[in-house]
């Protein structure tokens, strides 16, 4: 499956500028384990209902569009815990027998950042939520290019993020858990540099390196800004091989 | 625009209607609302009626015991009905080729609630809770595991709109070649979470939901799953037509004009290549909350005009949020494979009659109503969700093929 990336934009805390994930791209380290970002470009109505989660993932939405794009592509939100974090209030609400509020009720839905991303940047296009375990990146980018294969014409702006789980489902889950998100504008093959994912069950594979210490977006920026010209990311149940040109 | 074939090969569900396809389409066609049944205990000092699904479920296989949750029971449950299809497809196509792409909005958020019930009382959580259960992802991880597919896998949740999304992304996958075939379609669960935070938005009816009429005062909570057997082959019932739209509009309400409903039932005839006038019934997303009945009766009559029959499905089942999509899908498709003599029997919308003067005069169909079927028959769901994610599907059935 051919496609282009025509732009991308990422947040982690300390590196929030294009030319700071290149210079981490050339050395990567592991990234921070806290912090999220102000997004001052939200409206302060608007702000105070963000989670650090939604703020990490529109900072890195808005950060990979001019405003009429923003407010035009179609757009795919991943991220594997979504907001687990805000619904672990609720359930201590519920099995308490206590009311729950209504505004944090209907902002933890998986579709929550989609849904305010719709609201401060006026987008009224098609959107998906998706959520895929440790497979979420590879998946946002299919998602991205089922899009495309309903209409070519216009990219489609993915963004993938997530936040250390809290303390209550952190010790169930083992992952690199630091606060990021990545953006990118996925357009149809010869619309800008080219990227070819091909999925591949795991037995035909050579054994795989071990996964880095970051998550698989932005080993996907940090083969992007590298010379490799290729990037194999070990899935569940298959393997990503991504490929440039 | 005309789109490659995708073929809704097979379809397995369940819900408060039951699991077995004769017993569920004759209590669809009824109007059967007696399944809902009443419940005292998971709003705190107050009674609800639900749409809970009440036949035994399948065990989740203990090799699995990590997924073992109600929500991954009823996708079980749904995926029993289509076992050997969907082995015949695995074994056709080889295990790589074959992916999930599935929806919820629960996923098994109820069995979380037990772990930290269990939490609160002895300071850690249930032991055979695990993260498996509680996540997204989860879900499509299971159903892969359960039929053996090794192609890619995800969990679509955007509130309400899920299971419509998920049958979108499945035809998309089978028309680029990522997969040959694909398991698709929904599970959502009844949970603490979702009745009581429906009920805090003030959202859940007093009584059974009362969609389209003037005395409506909420929804009826429901829970379900229906999974199909997507393939790329012609024939049979096919998914014609997707239209999705975003709302940028509230968290929790719909734009009162129903601009986002109406760019999605129009995408998706422009999708199908037809004309307003070629759908024989339309299922409404109709919750019987008093906004998303009238935004939606006033996009109906712009888009498809005031004659073609309309009916929501919801006073049968309930509202089954992430599972809606597909279970209204499921309907659609029922309807469509029994159809007979040139003739469709349409699920009637079941309420109390007194039409709300203020909802554009959409054709609500009566209990025993029938719409002509031609060579060619197609009908509509439409899906909205909190967040303001819509998606209408068309699907269609040919005579000739």
């Amino acid at each position: 499956m051919k496609a282009s990336l025509l732009r991308w934009s990422a947040w982690a805390p300390g590196i929030e500028s294009p030319a700071a994930w290149e210079a981490w791209a050339k050395a990567p380290a592991p990234l921070p384990a806290t912090g999220s970002p102000e997004a001052k470009f939200l409206p302060a109505m608007l702000r105070r209902r963000c989670t650090p989660l939604t703020r990490t993932m529109l900072t890195a939405a808005f950060g990979c569009a001019e405003p009429d794009e923003l407010a035009r592509l179609r757009t795919v939100f991943a991220s594997r815990h979504g907001s687990i974090n805000e619904s672990i209030g609720l359930l201590e609400n519920v099995v308490r027998r206590e009311k729950l509020s209504p505004a944090t009720f209907s902002h933890t839905v998986h579709n929550a950042q989609a849904g305010l991303f719709s609201i401060a940047a006026g987008n009224r296009a098609a959107s998906s939520s998706l959520s895929a375990q440790e497979d979420s990146w590879t998946a946002a980018w299919l998602e991205a290019l089922c899009f495309l294969e309903r209409d070519p014409r216009e990219p489609v702006l993915v963004v993938i993020g997530d936040v250390p789980l809290a303390e209550t489902f952190a010790p169930l889950v083992e992952e690199v858990a630091v606060p990021y998100a990545f953006a990118a504008q996925v357009a149809a093959a010869g619309r800008g540099r080219g990227v070819e994912l091909e999925l591949a069950a795991p037995e035909s594979l050579a054994p795989a390196r071990a996964a880095p210490p970051w998550p698989p977006a932005l080993e996907f920026l940090r083969w992007w800004l590298s010379p490799e010209e290729s990037l194999e990311q070990v899935n569940r149940s298959n393997v990503a091989r991504w490929r440039k040109g | 625009m005309s789109h490659s074939p995708c073929r809704l090969a097979a379809l397995g569900q369940v819900s408060a209607l039951g699991r077995a396809r004769a017993d569920i389409f004759a209590r669809l066609v009824a109007g059967d609302s007696s399944r809902l049944t009443l419940n005292r205990e998971l709003i705190p000092e107050r009674s609800v009626w639900l749409g809970e699904v009440h036949d035994p479920l399948p065990e989740i296989p203990a090799a699995l015991a990590r997924f073992a949750c109600r929500n991954n029971r009823l996708a079980l449950a749904a995926l029993e009905s289509i076992g050997p299809d969907v082995a015949a497809a695995v074994r056709r196509f080889g295990p790589a080729r074959v992916g999930v792409v599935v929806g919820t909005s629960t996923s098994g958020v109820g069995d979380a609630e037990a772990a930290i019930a269990h939490r609160e009382k002895t300071g850690v959580l249930a032991h055979e809770f695990h993260y498996d259960q509680l996540e997204f992802g989860g879900l499509a991880r299971f159903v892969a595991e359960v039929i053996g597919a090794r192609g890619p896998a995800y969990t679509l949740s955007t509130a309400c709109s899920s299971g419509a999304r998920a049958l979108a992304s499945a035809r998309s996958l089978v028309a680029m070649g990522v997969c040959d075939a694909v398991v698709s379609g929904a599970a959502d669960s009844l949970c603490g979470l979702t009745t009581n935070g429906f009920a805090a938005l003030g959202a859940i009816s007093a009584t059974v939901t009362n969609p389209c009429s003037v005395n409506r005062d909420g929804l009826t909570l429901g829970e379900a799953s229906a999974m199909f057997l997507v393939t790329g082959d012609p024939g049979g019932i096919q998914l014609l037509g997707v239209g999705d739209s975003s709302e940028a509009h509230h968290m929790s309400a719909p734009d009162p004009e129903g601009r986002g409903a109406e760019t999605a039932m129009r995408g998706a005839l422009a999708d199908a290549d037809l004309a307003p006038e070629q759908i024989a019934y339309l299922n409404l997303h109709g919750t019987g909350t008093p906004q998303n009945d009238s935004m939606e009766a006033a996009a109906v009559a712009r888009v498809l005009g005031t004659e073609i029959p309309c009916s929501s499905t919801k006073p049968l089942v309930g509202h089954t949020l992430g599972a809606a999509g597909a279970i209204e899908a499921a309907f659609c498709w029922l309807v469509l494979a029994e159809r007979s003599g040139g003739e469709l029997a349409l699920p009637p919308h079941v309420w109390d009659g007194a039409r709300d003067p203020a909802l554009a005069p959409i054709h609500l169909a009566a209990k025993g109503e029938r719409a002509r079927s031609g060579a060619q028959t197609f009908v509509m769901t439409n899906s909205f969700g909190f967040g303001g994610n819509n998606c209408a599907l068309i699907l269609g059935a040919s005579d000739s093929l």
